[in-house]
């Protein structure tokens, strides 16, 4: 499924002293496939947005899109199952006695059957290389292992398009680099992905689509290589680009990498050239 | 991301009534709300209601926000009013239905006490729409603290019940994250019986206790870290000031009750 902002505003207790307009006027699309990175600083919108994919916040003004059709046509719960969002610290939502029955709350409302039910929980555990932790109470997991657990427990719906608001947000690098890779496998099976993040070099390794939000407003969208490198500046691309991007000026032929893998085979490339 | 803050009553603008010292406003709510027990007469009533009608109006405070206030009264005051209307035996029978008599003097004692509720909350609603958390809990310390000397703990008393007030608007703000949370699961929260809609918070009660417990704990850590160790010998940051204008509307206040009481 195909997802589209059309000009959405989002205005929180509109009329008193607390009204904040967190987005305004915002236009993108979330194609069917591949990983869209949105990244912005705090306070640039980022949650807002996300809870306007599933329409877990109505706009202010604008329209939700899904597939060229207003969002508000989909009957009930089907838009929320077909898209999964995970909030920021998502573990601060688990409830249940065991992490099986945690991850099996949503899908069990879907009316699968016991035995789908289970497999669905079996195999989305594996692929979040958390089987070991089924009996467990996920109170007692660590921080990382809560994450993925959380992450599961959307997962679970087998939602088409996947959005994650700050997946690695206070995890361990190796934890926050295994989700990344999760990421990538999800996209691989055909999974839309949004990616919601501060870290700029975290949405570097795994956007297909970049889009920077400042301030509630779209600043710049597009490939990640026309976004980073049409704005080079430290606070709106990511170390690699940063690095290439002097590079460049004397050695053209580093090219525009983005990834720190071709990142490194360019400046590679670099010294072999010059041996 | 900010959320509504419906539970937080303060209602930051500037006002007259904002600038006053909060230990002022407590002692006139006080005072008010003795009043209004006392006040027996339909001009008493009259004056009173008038000025907490001015009051509001000069507190720049939208009414809307009281009448917010006065919803979750509503039901006690029409069961009160209903009762004392349907078994108060004095005065002369207005109503006679076999088993139901409606006496005058059940009707006026009737509205009387609806009024008196009313204006009461109002009253209240207008020191904490237009008194800070803190200056508030600061006021009701200051006021106790001549109980100290019998060991009452005004200070401890003062600083739990900043905490509480602090702590509202953001668990307010985390059961909401929670419920969205849920919802985004597949939970529908509007949908259902009653039975059916209480077993849907469950998911959102549970990971919020645990949550405030564990949001207590880093608390106290956080505020021993800071060497927080009770009331002895800690100053503040800002001192209040009682000046001529708060000495002013506290006369005004007894004034008012004194007026109400007599005429």
């Amino acid at each position: 499924m195909r997802i589209e902002l059309e000009d959405v505003r989002h205005v929180y207790a509109p009329g008193t002293p607390f009204e904040v307009e967190a987005l305004r006027g915002v236009s993108l699309a979330v194609e069917a496939d591949g990983v869209l990175g949105i990244v912005g600083g705090t306070g640039s919108g980022k949650s807002t947005l996300a809870q306007h994919l599933n329409l877990l916040l109505a706009p202010t003004s604008g329209r939700v899109l899904v597939d060229g059709a207003d969002a508000r046509m989909l009957k009930g719960g089907e838009l929320r199952r077909r898209v999964g969002l995970v909030f920021q610290h998502p573990e601060a939502a688990l409830f249940a006695p065991t992490v099986e029955e945690d991850v099996a709350f949503a899908p069990s409302r879907l009316g699968l059957g016991e035995e789908e039910t289970r497999r669905r929980v079996r195999e989305t555990l594996e692929l979040l290389g958390a089987s070991h932790l089924a009996g467990r109470a996920p109170h007692a997991l660590s921080g990382g292992e809560k994450r993925r657990v959380a992450i599961a427990g959307v997962l679970a719906m087998a939602p088409e398009v996947l959005v994650l608001d700050e997946p690695t947000a206070g995890l361990d690098p190796a934890t926050g680099e295994d989700l990344l890779g999760i990421v990538r496998a999800l996209r691989d099976g055909g999974t839309s992905i949004v990616v919601i993040s501060h870290d700029l070099d975290e949405v570097a390794e795994v956007a297909d689509r970049v889009c920077i939000l400042e301030g509630g407003e779209v600043r710049a969208a597009g490939t990640p290589e026309e976004v980073f490198y049409a704005h080079p500046e430290a606070s709106l691309a990511p170390a690699t680009v940063r690095t290439a991007s002097i590079l460049r000026d004397p050695y053209p032929e580093v090219g525009k990498p983005v990834r720190f893998e071709e990142t490194l085979a360019a400046l590679n490339g670099l010294l072999e050239g010059r041996g | 991301m900010t959320a509504s803050r419906s539970l937080g009553q303060f209602y930051p603008v500037a006002s007259p009534l904002h600038g006053l010292d909060a230990r002022a406003k407590i002692l006139a709510t006080g005072m008010l709300a003795v009043g209004l027990f006392l006040v027996d007469s339909v001009a008493g009533f009259l004056l009173i209601s008038a000025v907490v009608v001015l009051l509001v109006a000069a507190s720049r405070v939208p009414p809307g926000t009281f009448l917010g206030f006065l919803r979750p009264v509503a039901f006690i005051v029409a069961l009160t009013v209903l009762f004392q209307v349907l078994f108060s035996r004095e005065g002369e029978t207005l109503f006679d239905w076999g088993l139901l008599e409606v006496h005058e003097g059940g009707l006026a004692g009737g509205l009387f006490l609806a009024l008196r509720i009313l204006l009461l909350v109002s009253t209240a609603g207008l020191l904490t729409a237009t008194t800070a958390p803190v200056a508030l809990t600061d006021g009701i310390e200051d006021l106790l603290s001549p109980l100290k000397r019998l060991r009452f703990p005004a200070h401890e008393l003062a600083m739990m019940t900043t905490i509480a007030l602090r702590f509202i608007p953001t668990l307010h703000e985390e059961a909401q994250k929670i419920t969205r949370a849920q919802a985004a699961r597949g939970v529908d929260f509007s949908q259902g019986g009653p039975i059916r809609r209480a077993r849907a918070m469950l998911p959102v009660l549970v990971p919020l206790t645990v949550g405030a417990f564990r949001r207590a704990d880093e608390l106290a850590e956080a505020m021993e870290s800071r060497g927080y160790r009770g009331g002895e010998g800690r100053s503040r940051y800002r001192a209040p000031r009682f000046r001529a204008r708060d000495a002013i509307a506290l006369a005004a206040a007894a004034l008012v009750v004194v007026g109400g009481v007599l005429v």
